[in-house]
């Protein structure tokens, strides 16, 4: 009985290779041009003293000079804090913001999930501007009014190193989930019915239900937005450099930053496909680390 | 395993040293190759046909809207050669060119900071024009600016500007608190006079600061503007010395950072100041929450007279909660008693090499168009809006048929404040500059930072410096 | 809709719960809507140029001038929507096959380096672009030869990485009995992909669709670098025009930041009875 089964699933999958390859085809050919060519290319460079005229193969030099910078380090610890801070929290917020939109009326969850949707369409540069103005030192910033109601001092958001990290951090929490939103709705509507049903005759109370069938079935979406969110944190240099430059002191100095000096301040564009390198490495681990534990896809 | 690297390394080589052929015959159908091919086929080469490439930022706001124009007026000069304008946005334009040299194929001409062009020749990508052009260009330009434009032996570009930046402070505040400003603009003022003034120009209500003496752009990396224009009023006028030794290391910087904290803590400049802004600081000039400003710019003045014209209009058009200003170019502050010296900035049309050595005819047809950007009816316009001063005589007579809304007296000021421009400094090698703008990238600007919001001392931050220095420049690279 | 147990309150209790998440997701939608706001209400200012920003939650003028200015500004202002447009157009619908497909294969069909290819995918994904930006611009305006073209403007991201990871992810959720039954009724994998697959993953395609399509629209730094005329510039490459040494002309950028905010607003809500349906397995089955 087994054994016609499993002779009938191969039977069934015959030929499914080349299917399997002809689906990825297309996207083969495109990273091999656009995304494997650069790579390559940038681990090469990481060896050389690169130069357009004519590079000069230099060995393990780039990297033993980024072993030995406490710079390097330093921003490999501001990204963790970084992405600790900033992460998990824009997962449960946007998760927690999915199942809240889910009871409501139709045109209610199409309203909601526009607006969240919103602020990723806005320019980039009204986005900065009302942060600055946000985390204006005066007394006219709005977060300094905010806090004042409070009792507490005005504080000097970006400008000192004690709340420069807190900042970038914040900013982060309140913008730009509208991309997670979308996707946990996506999967939530995915999740059959069925299964509520079943939990309903057994009695199970909405917790129950959340954790038993939710949290489980969302886990795939969880992963993949886990995996890029710590990429795109990894690689975060566009809030640093706008908004603090990486100050007070690095307080705020990420690798994105620092691997953008070394390429196009000081032009050591081996060192800096070396530091790119050494933090996929790392960034790689982690990923590995987060399909160990939450790797396994659900199966039904 | 080996086999197979160096099998992907040569394919790579391949790839890429195909690539750079093509590039040079055909990028943007410009490169000297092809038009040298086409010259040699042409015969005599008299009159070959070419074409120039500059990337152009908006220098002015009228700048872009005249591509089109430059581009005929040029080719109606010189019929057999087509200059192709490639436009680019000004905060990004540093990476597409950075971009652009890396990959090999830079554009012939670029506009940038003169600062910009020993990181370039670095990589050997800039092209030295000295021995292309001509006595008369030569003659024709200012040679403080010109200076500018040249790195060790060679020359470059040719400037389009040189801009000082200095201080700026509103007329009627000044005279409020009883500043002399005509005197400050004639012979300058040093920092024990600068501190008194800035502290009378302090407007208290209760508690609440309601205009400081002084506020000055710190956030960011906006911050290192802030110490070089000072230091170099302390006996600094470059990172390093006459003998090329590094000049931070002298007591007078520790005197200048020693007076920075001054000026916060006598409550003349906010505490805030580590995080403020160019916009915000402006908007604190226009709003009349600061008596000075910095880092200040002759054009403005413009600005100033602009939003006073939509006060007047009352339509809601100002700057929210604006008062009227009159904008006052101030001379920086000198320190220990050494001689003014005004940051100078001076950008202008460097040239660029690809991966192959231009043709001579090549080369010096974009000395032509350079020097065509650099000068005359190009130069007068763009200068004009940006009230910066004319820097060659064709500009200069060019322009005296344009109008000028800039004040005498502001123009009298930064003529003085260009007779005390720091000199530039050819003969700092590319290396060692380029190691200077490291430690002030990794060191300086972040202590100063720290300085600024309150967290270290200026004593810790000199020793920090001092430090950094010695682990750079070697005991004997510091000035003692 | 069952994951709240609706059949258990009684209608007053619904009500308090609705009213409770629907003042939730309000006080959190204020935070993010905020730049928005700020980005149309500067739009309605005066077309001057401005020193400085001026910081205020209320208009001090209402005028349409700035819309005026934007299309009267260059002659491309039109033509940098219509770039805009083309490239993000062709990018969405190419990522949305192609990716689809690459997803499927990756997490349903069984084939021989499966594991090893979506690894590598993966991986390149790890790298800052900061790096491979100088190679890749090597290989499309050096090698290929084609600055200023559509084609590079569209050719690197024609399938992302992203979209491949997205699309495999939600589909590893669909039930293998599914395309197990569908092969015993004889469908190819081609048929499986088209009929079957793809209707089921209506959410994700759309999904995927809204978010390249964004992407791509509002990608500044390639296009930057591979055009080099105005013609050819996108918008988010125009916008930056009006932006000066010292001075910016704010309220006709914010106008034009709005209207270039507009096309992915239609895209949005013309997809979103996509977003809202669920898609039941069993309705497919059945």
């Amino acid at each position: 009985m087994a054994r016609t089964a499993s002779s009938n699933r191969n039977r069934l999958n015959r030929g499914d290779g080349a299917w399997g390859y002809a689906f990825i085809a297309v996207a083969l050919v495109v990273y091999t041009l656009f995304t494997a060519y650069p790579v390559v290319s940038a681990f090469l460079i990481s060896f050389q003293e690169y130069k357009p005229l004519g590079s000069t193969y230099i060995g393990l030099d780039n990297y033993t000079e980024i072993f030995k910078s406490s710079l390097f380090w330093k921003a490999i610890g501001n990204t963790v804090v970084y992405t600790i801070l900033t992460v998990p929290v824009a997962l449960i917020l946007s998760f927690a913001v999915a199942v809240m939109i889910m009871p409501l009326r139709k045109w209610m969850q199409t309203t909601f999930k526009a607006v969240y949707y919103l602020p990723a369409v806005a320019s980039g540069v009204a986005l900065s501007v009302v942060w600055l103005w946000i985390f204006d030192p005066m007394q006219g910033g709005i977060l300094n009014q905010l806090i004042g109601a409070f009792g507490i001092d005005s504080q000097n958001w970006l400008g000192a190193s004690s709340t420069s990290m807190f900042s970038l951090v914040l900013m982060s929490w309140l913008s730009s989930h509208g991309t997670s939103i979308i996707i946990y709705v996506a999967a939530l509507l995915g999740i059959d019915d069925s299964y509520y049903e079943a939990a309903d005759i057994d009695g199970a109370s909405f917790l129950q239900k959340m954790w038993h069938i939710v949290v489980p079935c969302l886990k795939p979406t969880t992963l993949f937005l886990l995996v890029t969110g710590v990429i795109g944190s990894f690689q975060v240099f566009q809030n640093a450099y706008l908004m603090t430059g990486g100050g007070p002191d690095h307080a705020t100095t990420m690798v994105g930053l620092l691997i953008f000096d070394t390429a196009f301040k000081y032009f050591e564009f081996g060192e800096a496909a070396a530091q790119s390198l050494v933090l996929a490495l790392m960034i790689g681990f982690m990923a590995f680390l987060q399909f160990k534990f939450l790797g396994k896809d659900v199966e039904y | 395993m080996k086999k197979g690297s160096r099998f992907s390394v040569s394919v790579l080589a391949l790839m890429v040293t195909a690539g750079v052929l093509g590039a040079c015959g055909s990028n943007n159908g410009n490169s000297p190759a092809a038009n040298n091919a086409a010259g040699n086929t042409g015969g005599e080469g008299a009159a070959a046909k070419d074409t120039i490439t500059a990337l152009l930022p908006p220098v002015s706001p009228t700048y872009q809207e005249n591509f089109k124009q430059m581009e005929a007026d040029f080719n109606k000069l010189y019929p057999n050669l087509t200059l192709k304008i490639e436009p680019a946005s000004w905060e990004d334009m540093t990476q597409k060119l950075d971009t652009q040299v890396n990959a090999g194929s830079p554009p012939d001409i670029a506009f940038i900071g003169s600062e910009g062009i020993s990181k370039y020749k670095q990589l050997d990508m800039v092209l030295d024009i000295t021995d292309t052009v001509t006595p008369e260009m030569v003659a024709d330009i200012d040679e403080a600016p010109l200076e500018y434009m040249k790195n060790g032996d060679g020359l470059y570009g040719l400037p389009a500007y040189m801009e000082v930046h200095a201080i700026g402070g509103n007329k009627p505040f000044l005279e409020e608190a009883g500043i002399d400003w005509k005197k400050v603009q004639q012979s300058g003022w040093t920092y024990e006079e600068f501190r008194e003034a800035i502290k009378k120009g302090v407007v208290k209500e209760g508690d609440t600061t309601k205009r400081y003496g002084f506020v000055f752009a710190t956030a960011g990396v906006a911050s290192k503007d802030y110490l070089a224009i000072l230091v170099k009023n302390a006996g600094m006028p470059s990172p390093f010395t006459k003998d090329l030794k590094y000049a931070y290391t002298s007591p007078n910087y520790l005197e200048v950072l020693k007076a920075i904290r001054q000026m916060i803590d006598d409550g003349s400049m906010p505490k805030e100041i580590s995080s403020v802004d160019a916009g915000k600081r402006w908007n604190m000039f226009l709003t009349g929450q600061t008596m000075i400003t910095g880092k200040g710019l002759a054009v403005f003045e413009n600005s100033s007279m602009k939003n006073n014209e939509k006060i007047d209009a009352n339509d809601g058009s100002a700057v929210k909660d604006s008062v009227k200003t009159d904008y006052v170019v101030l001379p920086v502050p000198t320190f220990a008693g050494q001689p003014a010296a005004s940051a100078a900035v001076v950008d202008g049309y460097v040239a660029f090499r690809g991966k192959k050595e231009p043709t001579a005819e090549h080369k010096a047809n974009v000395v032509k168009a350079a020097y065509f950007l650099a000068s005359g009816q190009v130069a007068a316009q763009t200068n004009g809006d940006l009230f910066a001063a004319q820097i060659t005589d064709s500009g200069r007579k060019a322009s005296e048929s344009l109008p000028s809304k800039q004040s005498d007296y502001n123009k009298a000021a930064v003529q003085y404040l260009l007779s005390t421009a720091a000199p530039a400094r050819p003969d700092i090698p590319a290396e060692l500059g380029a190691k200077a703008i490291k430690l002030e990238t990794e060191v300086i600007v972040p202590k100063f930072q720290a300085l600024l919001a309150g967290e270290t001392t200026p004593e810790k931050m000199f020793e920090d410096v001092k430090k950094a220095a010695v682990d750079t420049f070697g005991e004997d690279g510091v000035f003692k | 809709m069952s994951l709240y147990n609706n059949q258990l309150g009684n209608p007053l209790f619904k009500f308090v719960r609705n009213m409770i998440l629907i003042l939730l997701l309000l006080l959190f939608a204020l935070a993010t809507l905020f730049p928005i706001y700020f980005m149309i209400i500067s739009s309605f200012g005066d077309p001057v140029e401005a020193g400085a920003v001026s910081y205020s939650i209320w208009p001090g003028k209402f005028t349409l001038d700035s819309y005026r200015f934007f299309f009267a500004f260059s002659e491309h202002s039109y033509r940098w929507l219509w770039n805009s447009l083309i490239v993000a157009t062709v990018i969405m619908v190419s990522n949305v096959i192609f990716a689809t497909a690459a997803g499927y294969s990756f997490a349903k069909v069984r084939f021989r380096g499966s594991k090893f290819l979506f690894g590598m995918l993966l991986v390149a994904m790890m790298i800052p672009y900061q790096v491979t930006q100088v190679p890749l611009y090597i290989l499309i305006v050096n090698i290929f030869d084609i600055p200023n073209t559509y084609s590079a403007l569209i050719l690197p991201s024609l399938v992302t990485v992203y979209n491949i990871f997205l699309a495999k992810q939600f589909m590893s959720s669909i039930p293998n009995e599914i395309i197990e039954s569908a092969k015993v009724e004889g469908c190819s994998q081609l048929q499986i992909l088209t009929r079957i697959i793809m209707p089921l993953s209506k959410t994700v395609m759309a999904v995927m669709a809204i978010l390249t399509f964004m992407d791509a629209w509002n990608t500044f730094f390639w296009p930057f670098l591979v055009t080099n005329t105005m013609e050819m510039q996108t918008i988010q490459v125009g916008l930056k025009n009006f932006r000066f040494a010292n001075t910016t002309y704010f309220s006709p950028m914010m106008a034009g930041a709005t209207i270039s905010a507009v096309p992915m607003f239609i895209l949005f809500f013309s997809l979103q009875k996509y977003f809202l349906e669920g898609v039941t397995v069993g309705a497919v089955k059945g």
